[in-house]
Formats: structure tokens, sequence, C-alpha cells
């Protein structure tokens, strides 16, 4: 009796070791642990998650409901010329050290973020290639000159995360920041939590305290919300999204397309890469192999972006036409027969493999000779950017694109300019459209970029788009949050509520 | 002793060299962070400054020298991904992986002893038989699945233990139930098959034959003859775990060194790698000194 009597007492003491949370806590489970927690890395997806608009805020803010950019520590912006924006700070903004935000901080987060001392992500995704410069008219305001002009430069704000002009030119490992949250504890390999600081300029957030854990693997950081260790996983397997109360579909910003090398036979023949878009039976993928929400692509960016045009249609299932098109571009001699290289990236997304192979059937039953070879990512980043082989044979290259930023730019000049890095064509007509919209201002530059999208993909037939990708997050039912398109790269606390 | 001991230490020295050149230049065959590290989109020149940056435009036989000599002022290195010492960046991750490799080979190593010893006094009867079945059960059961059967049932239908994570004692008990499978049932079965060996022995025979009751027949005569090969197979199981439960150590979020050093292979992030390889080398040079002191305790035939 007595043992039985210790045993229960063993398993009560065991259920209690669950976590408990007090109110306005909450804890989420990232599926890597962080490098750094750097300002200047926040474009990373999970330091992201960590960091933007946590800790660290920017000028302008992309809102995710309707691509428009919002003030955040700016509270306006205006054209002063065609290369120079001016941004009027908002007042009495004190970074997390107690100091007053002025234009000395914007000057050194952007000098930070380029600078060659230290490697950022912020700058070399979003400001490569150009020179900017920051002249502080006042503590209020700044004046950004772009080289070369930049009409998009309000956008590109929101990727800068703004810093004290004290902080050093090296990583740091308490990041300062103007954000409603302070970097409390960072365990490493354990825990980061975040404390709801005073003095911030907004409201108070409802989350006063977060811990971001890290766990690897899929189906552990699934199990966390039902059993109360966790609150938010942003990124769980589709094969686990199977709750409807807790699990949430979400417009992820990443596309997947198979990039082509127009410039080598077979696949310079427009007649095969017809073809390939019309072997693919995209709507067999949905529901099967690629989450069932996710949309048939037509451009490399997704909809909600500017300029996307609503005329261009997905290429139809027809594999007799893509014979029909194999059959008449062989009949004019054209190498049909020659072995065409698919490199895919082993873990690029759920499932890639068996996608991988479907395609390859599929371009086989119309009588293309496509042959797999999957790669790591080191190596598959060799054969995708530029420099190319002197020496390859025709290939294609499955790839997988984000661009949540709401503007073409940030992929067409990369994927199709002659110059592109990733670009596997080059046409002067492209080349101009492209270089004219990333030029154009206000309504025009919608209108400018939609005639870039018909070319690529209806007049060159330049790549095999897929899908739009959605990612699935679980969401405790104790919260009031539903992931948008954002939370691929940022998990705004503020945002969140309890019901 | 003493003699021994500078002679172990001097052959292992000279393997640690051949390991860190191997490591070194076998580990820049797999090719240049940068392309990892930088976003796709980084331009050519951005590139090149990284690889400036961090020295990776120099010859090989450069960075090898600069690498050697930092070494010989003990500095391994600054991770590329973490921006900090490498060797902080091990010994953080190790001493989890140590603590959970300690906590598990004693359990282990008793647990398999006891019982190992227990089937062996009576061959074929029903606690060796049982014995035997679950030790085979256990050598042969897969750590990745063992492990989410034990989280879906101890933690997400039983709500007994946390599902991973490293905040109190009770997140360390599914990891270490897990590990503790599978050496267990190999250990058993070695215990048990060096003790029917020993128990044969004429020396256990004229024991029996004296009267002596059957506990301190196994545990003392028969035991302590029977240990030599038990110690080199719980050596050897010790050794594969201080170079890090991976499965184990991914699945319940420990940060070890086993899944910090697969990250940092993928990540190409060298310095991590090199300094990883001889943290886990100079432990295992550890243990095998500490295993050969075990032999001459255990033996007094073996003297050094």
């Amino acid at each position: 009796m007595r043992k039985k009597s210790a045993l229960m007492g063993g398993i009560a003491a065991l259920a209690l070791a669950a976590p408990a949370f007090a109110e306005g806590e909450i804890t989420i489970a990232l599926n890597e642990e962080l490098e750094v927690v750097e300002p200047c890395m926040a474009s990373q997806s999970n330091i992201g998650r960590v960091i933007l608009q946590n800790i660290s805020e920017t000028l302008t803010e992309l809102d995710p409901t309707n691509g428009q950019l919002k003030p955040r520590l700016a509270e306006s912006w205006s054209e002063v010329d065609a290369d120079t924006w001016s941004f009027k700070l908002r007042p009495g903004v004190t970074f997390s050290d107690g100091t007053t935000l002025d234009g000395a901080d914007i000057k050194h987060s952007m000098e930070r973020a380029v600078s060659e001392a230290l490697t950022c992500e912020i700058g070399a995704k979003f400001f490569g290639g150009m020179k900017i410069t920051v002249d502080v008219k006042d503590d209020t305001t700044v004046e950004i000159t772009s080289d070369p002009a930049q009409p998009i430069l309000p956008l590109l704000m929101s990727t800068l995360t703004i810093v004290p002009a004290e902080t050093p030119m090296e990583f740091v490992r308490s990041p300062v920041g103007t954000g409603p949250y302070v970097l409390a504890e960072w365990n490493a390999g354990q825990n980061i939590i975040l404390t709801a600081r005073d003095g911030y300029w907004g409201d108070a957030p409802q989350v006063t305290k977060a811990t971001y854990v890290f766990r690897s693997d899929d189906a552990v950081r699934a199990a966390m919300v039902g059993a109360g260790e966790a609150d938010i996983v942003p990124l769980i397997n589709q094969n686990d999204a199977t709750d409807a109360a807790t699990d949430f579909s979400y417009p992820n910003s990443e596309t997947t397309y198979l990039r082509v090398d127009n410039t080598i036979a077979p696949l310079n023949d427009i007649r095969i890469r017809k073809a390939m878009n019309l072997a693919i039976d995209r709507d067999a993928f949905l529901g099967t192999l690629i989450p069932a929400d996710a949309i048939k692509a037509v451009a490399m960016v997704v909809p909600s972006t500017l300029g996307s045009n609503p005329d261009l249609t997905p290429w139809p299932f027809d594999p007799d036409q893509a014979r029909a098109l194999v059959a008449e571009a062989k009949a004019d001699g054209v190498p049909v027969d020659t072995e065409v290289e698919m490199v895919c990236r082993i873990g690029n997304f759920p499932n890639v493999v068996e996608v991988c192979e479907a395609l390859q059937q599929m371009f086989a039953d119309v009588g293309l000779n496509v042959k797999l070879n999957m790669m790591e990512v080191a190596e598959w980043i060799q054969v995708y950017s530029k420099p190319f082989a002197e020496d390859r044979g025709p290939r294609m290259v499955m790839a997988m694109h984000d661009n949540n930023r709401g503007d073409p730019v940030f992929s067409m000049f990369f994927k199709y300019a002659c110059e592109g890095l990733q670009s596997g064509l080059c046409d002067a007509d492209l080349d101009k459209m492209i270089a004219e919209a990333t030029a154009a201002t206000g309504d025009a530059r919608a209108e400018a970029w939609k005639p870039v999208f018909k070319r690529a993909h209806e007049d060159l037939v330049a790549d095999v788009f897929l899908f739009h990708m959605v990612g699935f997050s679980r969401v405790s039912e104790k919260l009031d949050f539903v992931p948008t398109i954002a939370t691929n790269s940022e998990l705004q606390l503020s945002q969140i509520k309890f019901k | 002793m003493r003699k021994f001991l500078t002679r172990r230490a001097v052959a292992s020295a000279v393997s640690l060299l051949v390991l860190i050149v191997m490591v070194f230049f076998l580990s820049r065959l797999t090719g240049d962070p940068t392309q990892l590290y930088l976003p796709v989109d980084a331009s050519l020149e951005a590139r090149e400054n990284f690889r400036n940056l961090h020295g990776l435009n120099d010859p090989l036989i450069v960075q090898f020298g600069r690498y050697v000599g930092d070494l010989l002022t003990l500095d391994f290195g600054d991770s590329i991904r973490k921006s900090r010492p490498a060797l902080d960046v091990v010994i953080e991750a190790f001493k989890w992986t140590l603590t959970l490799a300690l906590i598990t080979m004693v359990l282990v190593s008793f647990a398999a002893i006891v019982f190992g010893a227990l089937a062996a006094f009576n061959v074929g009867g029903v606690f060796d038989r049982i014995a035997t079945f679950f030790s085979l059960i256990g050598a042969s059961a897969p750590d990745f699945w063992i492990a989410i059967v034990a989280i879906v049932l101890f933690s997400v239908n039983l709500g007994w233990l946390p599902t991973s994570g490293t905040g109190t004692l009770w997140h360390w008990i599914l990891p270490i139930a897990v590990l503790f499978i599978r050496p267990f049932g190999l250990i058993l079965q070695v215990v048990r098959g060096s003790m029917i060996t020993a128990l044969s022995s004429p020396y256990v025979k004229t024991a029996r034959a004296k009267g002596v009751r059957p506990r301190p027949v196994i545990f003392v005569h028969a035991l302590r003859n029977g240990m030599l090969p038990v110690i080199t197979v719980i050596g050897d199981q010790a050794a594969g775990m201080l170079n890090g439960a991976v499965v184990v150590e991914s699945i319940f979020g420990f940060p070890g060194v086993g899944k910090l050093m697969i990250d940092s292979i993928l990540q190409r992030d060298f310095a991590v790698v090199l300094a990883a390889i001889m943290v886990t080398a100079f432990a295992i040079f550890l243990m095998n000194i500490l295993i050969d002191i075990a032999y001459a305790v255990l033996d007094p035939r073996i003297r050094y």
C-alpha cells in the first residue's frame, strides 16, 4: 500500500513538471537556435522573429494586410529629388538604454549595415550595388540619398533596423533598440527571453514576457502546444497540421520554380520550354505533395506584390500539345534527346524529393530526357548563382524564392536581367523593361511591372513556375493571433493578444 | 605508471596533430562558407568582401599556418556563424553532452552489470530469458523511434514529463531513458557472456563447493574477473556518447556537441568543427587513460 502511494505521489509530482505560465507570458518554439541576436541580421527568418519590431524597429513598416507602407520610427517621408528622400523622425522615442533617437542613430545604423567590417545580411540583401548617404539635417530630420536613385527608398527603410549611434562596428550580444521589448536573457542553446520595457513610445503590449525555445524536430515542436509547453510554433510540418482549432496555413511569400538555362540546347528552344510547362499536372500536386492552399504561380512574386499581372494564367496540363511541340522541335533539328539535368535541393521544402521525382516522370511522359540530381545546399547554390560553369550542360534548377517586401524589384533583376545573379537568360527588351519599372514611381510603377511579368511568363517562357507556397503555424487556443505572410520573417509580440 | 601516462600522452598528441591536419584540409574541400553565409542575392562584391574579411582568399597553406600559429596560443579561432570564440561555443555544448553521457553511462553500467550477472547465474532460467529478450530489443531499437514514441506517450498523452528542453531535472528523464536503452542491451549481453565463462571457472566451482553463498560468488569472485571485456565495451559506448548523441540531442532540444558538430559541418563553420573535434578527442583520450587504470585495478596481473 505504501509503495503504491509512493508511486502515485511520484506520478503526481511528475505531472506537475509541466511549466505553468503567468499571465502575459508566452513561449514560442522556433525550428533552430539563433546564432546571433544582431539587429543587422534581422532579415534572417528566426532572428527577425525575435528582433524585428520587438527589440529593433525600422523607419517604415510594410503592412502585410494591404501592401502599403506605414510609419514606424519615421512619422512621415517625402521625395526631395529623384535621388533623395527626407524622413521626419517620431519625436520622444528612446532606446532601451535611455538615449533618445535622433538623426545620428539613423546615419550610424545605415553605415553599420553596409560596413565591410562586419557582414550584415540586411546590407548585403537590400543595399548591395548602391551607395547610400545619410545627411542629418537636425535631430528629427534625415535626408537619405542613393546612387543609383531608388524610387522605393522608403520601402527599403522598412528593412533597416535602427540601433544607437554608440553601437560598435561588430556584432553585439545585447542589442539595444527602440522597440517595446528588451533582451532579458540569452541562455545559449536553451532559450532567449524578451520582456516588455517601460518607456516605449507606443501602446503597452499585452504580452509582457516571451520565451523563445529551439526545437529542430518537427513533431516535437508541434507537440509542444498540446502539451502546454509552447503557445506559438511559427513553423510546423504540413503533415502535423491536423487540428483546425490551432493550425493555420498562411502564404509564406515563397515561390517554387524551375530556373531554366535558356542559353543551352535543347532548353534554348522556346517550344521545349513551353512543352515543359504543358507537361506538368500542377493540380495533381495540390493537396498531395504540396499543401492544398498553395497557389499555382505565374510569376516570381506572390499575387499581393505591387504590379502583379492579373491577366496571366498558369500553363494548362496538356501532355498531347507538349509531345507535339517536342516532335516539332525534333523535326527542326533541336537535340531533344539530350539529357537535361534537373537540380533539386535536399530539404528545400517538405516532399521536395517526391515533387522532383514526379516532375521528372512528367517530363519523360512528353518525350524529354531529364535526369534528377539532388544536391546539398552549398553545392546547389553554386549551380543556382553565377558565375555559371563554362562547360555546363543543359540544366534546370529548382529553387524557392522569397519576396515578402511587396515590390518586384527585389526579385526581377536578380532572376531575369542579363546581369542578374540567378538569371538563366539574357533578353535586351526584358532588361530595358526591368530598368524602366525599377525607376518608375507612384501608380506608374505598378503598371510598369505588369508587362515585365508577361514577357517572362508568356513571351519568353523563361522558366517553369510551380507554386506560391504556404507555411503552417500552430497557435494555442488561448491566444488571439492569426499568422500572416509576415510570419515568415517576423513575429511582432505587440500584435499578440490573449482571449 | 608515470612512464605509461607519458607514453600515452605523446601518442595521443601525435594522433591529435594528424587529426588536426586531416580535418583542416578535408573540411576546406567541402566548399566555401561564403555561399551559405550570405543571402543568395548578395553581390559578387559582397562575397569577395566576406572572403577577405575571413581570410578565405588566402592560399590554404597560409590559412593552415595561421590556424596552427593561433592554436599555439590556445586561440581556436572565431565561429563565423556565431561571431564568438569557437572554443567557448564548443565548451558550452560539451558540458551538456558530458553530463548527459556521464549520468547515462553510470546508470547503464550499474544496471547492465547487475542484471547481466544475475542472468548468467542461472543460464536458461526465467530471469535469463526475460533479460536476454529485453536486452536484444534494446540493442536493436532505433533511438529516434523510441524518442518520438516516448514523447507522444509520456508527454503528450499522459502529460507526465516535458516533451523536450533543459529547464528542470524532469527534462533529463526522457533523454537519459532513450540513451540508456541501446547500450544497456549491448553491455548486458557482454556481461552475461563474460560471467558465464567466469562462473564456470575452477576457482568459482571451488568457492561454491566450500559453501560460499551465491551473492558473494557472483559479485565478488566471478564479477571481478569477468569485468575486463565489459570495461572495454563500456568505454566504447561512452566514447560514442561523448562524440554527441545527435539524434537524442536533436529531438529533445539538448544543446550538445553532437548537434553542434553536425550543424557546423553543414554550415562550413570550420573553426567550430575543429574545436569540437579536438575537445572530444581530448576527452576520449582522458577516458581511455581511466579505462587503462581500471584494467590494472581489476586485474593485478596488469602492470604499466
